[in-house]
């Protein structure tokens, strides 16, 4: 191996899934990628420049994959990267506890004749579980630089940079047996001599019949030379039962077992649990949040259903109570008498109970109802409110000011520091502007008109509105994400999901979704086929509200009985399965297994949430921030051209008579064009206006709202779909989506008037 | 009838008719078998009511399906034990299992059968054609080689074999390193299937989970 110039290579990071690659791409670059407990969370390569050292190298981190022979999007990715054609020096990052898996890819970097260092991450895991790795044996026997980190917690990461340079071609060689190496030979004697990798490693991924390395070699073969291989695989094939990849797969997986006998010591032990902690948890904890648990899902409810018990009956208080009582006893004798014995961890008991068949679910409704409580009731009341209105105020009207206090929970006293006199930034803004201008200029209605000035409308609502209820949101997701909570989630939607055409792993996009459709649709590559994609995209674009939109719709409906959120929520889940269901029939295509591995469970990070919520945050602004105010700007432009008026003019009779609704609501529905939520604001105090003194008419609310939220994709959801599935296939589903969503809109009218 | 040549071309028809669905040209017949004199041959067969041939094609009667039928099956089971048990590599189990369905008598049959837990298919994905003993088996006990939806939360199990249709199905197993050999526990069948191998929890759904032969252990 001829010795290399300094620094001419560039460091790539592989290896399965969620086994940390992306942590130890922070520690090398000190540039963050978003990390969480969720195999697929890397869908794309992210670059950087390794610090530590000289130089400057380039490092590369990789989506995670089971086999470099690709079956999914991005798992190609991956692959391709590899097969690019410059040095390299692949860091192998593996999860210390399952080393059968990770040496698998190594043996395939190995035939691919790649400089590999090998991580061992995760070691404190290993070693908790009772397990130990020989690795001074190991490193002799690969002949290669083994490192053991601990990369959450920054344990090994000088060893990583002193090992990096050193990277050898690993010692590992399989023999596939006389049929199969001949058939490489064979092969290898097609493939042109100017490749970045070995040959023997091409011949094998073209054994196993991999199609897509087929498209890339497209323009080195000859279609002759593809026919050639084509045959050979089929002469080797005929001599096998099994598909030869399976055959190889199992040489490969037998070769490895044979390795990790040799220097992996198990011993497993279970159950580290301090006793006090156990028993805390036993006997206070579980009781505790599984009465809080019944008595949370009793009155949700009693308030959904409505069934009106006048308020002060004594009943409202105690059935909540009774079954909070039942829920609780029965809960925590059905876990004691389970798992107290098994001397498992709580994380371990944990991790089980969340996809436990049956006490998964109310488990599921609680935590909707925090994060709920957390992103509609904190951030979008309190917060937006407070941004909204004392923050940012108006142009034109002072705030008002407001108290700086706190609040004492207990005995529901607030505690007045003192008074602020601020009016709010608009506020100022807009005195300022008057000194110099009037407020009827056009200058200053394109900044601080109250319909759609930049400033006043477009910036503030970014900002004040969509900031915090999306940075909450992003709170509540990481959490989920860390802990391992969704990909047990994935298990319980499974069965569902078959019905829609998905399968459980497309929770993960559709959850983002409730955050953000735009992000949640570029997260819809993890999925394994086209079909699935596009289902994806659709339910997303179609039926899954964002938090921004989902904060106003829920803070409006407070105002009306619970019936009505019932109901809001039961059409749009409707609509979400039986789209999902036609597409599925329809849409050419195959829909995939579902095989997922499940994280183990773990106690979130806190410093990882938060910064992962801050660059999510960040990207989320830089984003969408500009789609604002260019929306806004369009808005501006509209008004003042009359086209505006012009469309109300073409549309209201379809908004009047099909959907029952004022005319005014037909600005909010244009509005939604750019934001969904924001035209669910605009058509809300449409309403109020119209309903006068007698308040407003529920029935056209829920109207309304089921039409905004099935109605298309705001913009950049819209230039996403673009990118993501061609301009055909966006626009294709925004032609359904328009006139679908006012179709239900019109039959749920007519269904509501019967009643 | 217990003559080799007469039982292969017997069995080469079943083939065929399996891969054609059902249409079998006596050219493609005579092209596929080394079997001496095959002329002959198919004239005894003929002769005896086993086959019929109307033009160019090779029908068989209902005598020679129901020979035929049991031809295949010795043939699969020894297939299915040669792979599964024995471990035999694959080379060596299409030569022998070509013998083994010549010379195993009626008993022997039932009772490899038995062993194996009445397997439905062979290791080539196949159809074994099902014996007197699997419909009785199928009430009666717990066969030892069973799907992995058969285990009960909690059981531990060995992988045995993995029959897919998928190609693809089959790659992503072994890529997770879910292969014949490999130690599981059924972790839960609820809402999904969840299974741990090693320190790896994998769900995986209905589909799959019936593709994956295991004993108990």
């Amino acid at each position: 191996m001829s010795k290399m110039e300094t620094n001419v290579y560039k460091i790539a990071l592989v290896g399965n899934p969620n086994v940390g690659k992306s942590v130890i791409f922070g520690l090398l670059t000190g540039k963050y990628v978003t990390v969480s407990n969720y195999p697929g969370t890397t869908v794309e390569v992210s670059k950087g420049v390794c610090r530590g050292l000289d130089g400057g190298v380039e490092v590369i981190d990789t989506p995670g994959v089971n086999s470099l022979i690709p079956l999914s999007e991005d798992e190609r990715v991956t692959r391709d990267m590899l097969l690019e054609d410059y040095d390299k020096h692949v860091v192998q990052v593996v999860d210390a506890k399952n080393l059968n898996r990770g040496l698998l890819i190594t043996t395939q970097l190995a035939e691919m004749g790649l400089r590999v260092v090998l991580v061992l991450n995760m070691w404190d895991e290993l070693l908790d579980r009772g397990m130990n790795i020989d690795i001074g044996m190991l490193q002799e026997m690969l002949n290669l630089q083994i490192v053991k980190t601990i990369a959450t917690h920054r344990v090994g990461v000088s060893s990583l940079y002193s090992s990096i340079p050193a990277a050898k071609v690993p010692n590992l060689y399989i023999d596939y047996g006389n049929l199969i190496e001949d058939g490489i030979l064979r092969i290898q004697k097609i493939l042109p001599d100017n490749m970045a990798v070995n040959k023997r490693a091409l011949a094998i991924m073209l054994l196993s019949g991999d199609t897509s390395l087929e498209e890339n070699l497209q323009d080195k073969l000859s279609k002759d030379s593809f026919e050639n291989i084509q045959r050979i695989r089929d002469g080797i094939q005929a001599h096998f039962s099994n598909p030869l990849s399976y055959v190889i797969n199992i040489k490969r997986a037998n070769f490895v077992n044979t390795l990790v006998k040799r220097v992996a010591v198990t011993n497993i032990k279970e159950g580290k649990t301090h006793p006090f902690i156990r028993n805390v948890f036993f006997y206070f904890l579980v009781p505790l949040a599984s009465f809080f648990m019944g008595y949370k899902l009793m009155t949700l409810l009693t308030y959904l259903i409505s069934f009106g018990l006048p308020p002060g009956n004594m009943l409202n208080f105690i059935v909540p109570l009774a079954v909070g009582v039942i829920t609780s006893l029965g809960f925590s004798l059905y876990l004691y008498l389970r798992e107290y014995k098994a001397k498992s961890t709580i994380a371990d008991i944990l991790g089980r109970i969340t996809m436990h068949p049956v006490a998964a679910f109310p488990i599921l409704v609680i935590i909707l109802w925090i994060i709920y409580k957390l992103v509609g009731g904190f951030g979008a009341g309190t917060c937006v409110d407070f941004f909204e209105n004392k923050i940012f105020g108006r142009s034109l009207v002072p705030s008002g000011g407001f108290d700086i206090y706190i609040y004492i929970p207990f005995i529901q006293k607030e505690y007045i520091f003192t008074h602020l006199n601020f009016q709010g930034f608009n506020y100022y803004l807009g005195f300022l502007a008057q000194k110099l201008i009037s407020k009827d200029n056009i200058i200053f209605e394109l900044f601080l008109n109250e319909q759609s000035g930049l400033i006043q409308v477009g910036l503030t609502y970014a900002i004040a509105i969509v900031f915090p209820i999306v940075g909450f949101f992003f709170l509540a997701f990481g959490i989920m994400e860390d802990s391992g909570y969704l990909p047990r989630l994935a298990v319980m939607v499974d069965k569902v999901f078959k019905r829609i055409g998905l399968n459980g792993k497309a929770i993960l996009p559709m959850v983002l979704g409730l955050g953000c459709d735009t992000m949640a649709t570029m997260t819809t590559r993890i999925l394994n086929t086209r079909k699935e994609r596009i289902i994806a995209t659709l339910l997303l674009a179609l039926a899954i509200p964002c938090s921004a939109q989902l904060g106003v719709i829920s803070s409006v409906l407070g105002r009306v009985p619970g019936m009505y959120f019932a109901l809001y929520v039961f059409v749009i889940c409707t609509q979400l399965l039986f789209v999902g269901y036609l597409s599925s029939k329809v849409l050419p295509g195959v829909s995939s297994d579902f095989l997922m591995e499940i994280p183990p469970f773990r106690m979130p990070k806190l410093s990882n949430i938060f910064i992962k919520t801050f660059y999510r945050v960040q990207w989320f602004l830089k984003e969408a921030v500009p789609l604002f105010m260019l929306g806004t700007l369009a808005l501006f432009v509209a008004t003042k051209l009359g086209v505006l008026a012009f469309v109300e003019r073409m549309g209201s009779p379809l908004i009047k008579n099909f959907l029952g609704l004022p005319v005014e609501t037909t600005r909010g529905f244009i509005l939604g064009f750019l934001r969904r939520d924001y035209g669910a604001v605009s058509i809300f105090k449409a309403l109020e206006e119209t309903g006068g003194s007698s308040g407003i008419d529920p029935k056209q609310l829920l109207v309304s709202l089921v039409v905004i939220t099935l109605f298309i994709p705001c913009l950049a959801n819209f230039f996403v779909m673009i990118k993501e599935q061609g301009l055909k296939n966006a626009f294709l589903m925004f032609a359904f989506i328009l006139p679908y969503s006012i179709l239900i809109g019109g039959i749920l009218r007519i269904i509501l008037q019967r009643f | 009838m217990a003559e080799t040549n007469q039982e292969e071309i017997l069995e080469l028809i079943w083939t065929i008719e399996e891969e054609k669905n059902g249409k079998v040209e006596k050219d493609l017949l005579v092209k596929r078998t080394d079997v001496p004199s095959i002329e002959d041959v198919l004239n005894i067969l003929t002769k005896e009511g086993y086959i019929k041939i109307i033009d160019s094609r090779v029908e068989l009667t209902k005598k020679g399906r129901a020979d035929a039928q049991l031809i295949i099956r010795r043939h699969r089971l020894a297939e299915r034990l040669l792979n599964d048990v024995l471990a035999v590599n694959e080379e060596t189990m299409d030569s022998s299992a070509c013998k083994f369905e010549h010379f195993l008598d009626e008993e022997v049959t039932a009772s490899i059968c038995t062993l194996l837990g009445h397997p439905v298919s062979c290791p080539h994905g196949k159809a074994i054609p099902p014996g007197d003993c699997c419909e009785k088996a199928s009430k009666e006990i717990v066969p030892f080689v069973m799907p992995l939806t058969d285990l009960r939360a909690g059981d531990k199990a060995k992988v045995s074999y993995i029959v897919t249709k998928y190609h693809e199905r089959l790659d992503r197993l072994s890529s997770m390193g879910l292969l014949p050999g490999v130690q599981i526990r059924l972790h839960q069948r609820q809402p999904t299937y969840v299974i741990q191998m090693g320190e790896t929890q994998i769900a995986i759904d209905d589909a799959i989970a019936r593709d994956i032969y295991v004993r108990l252990t």
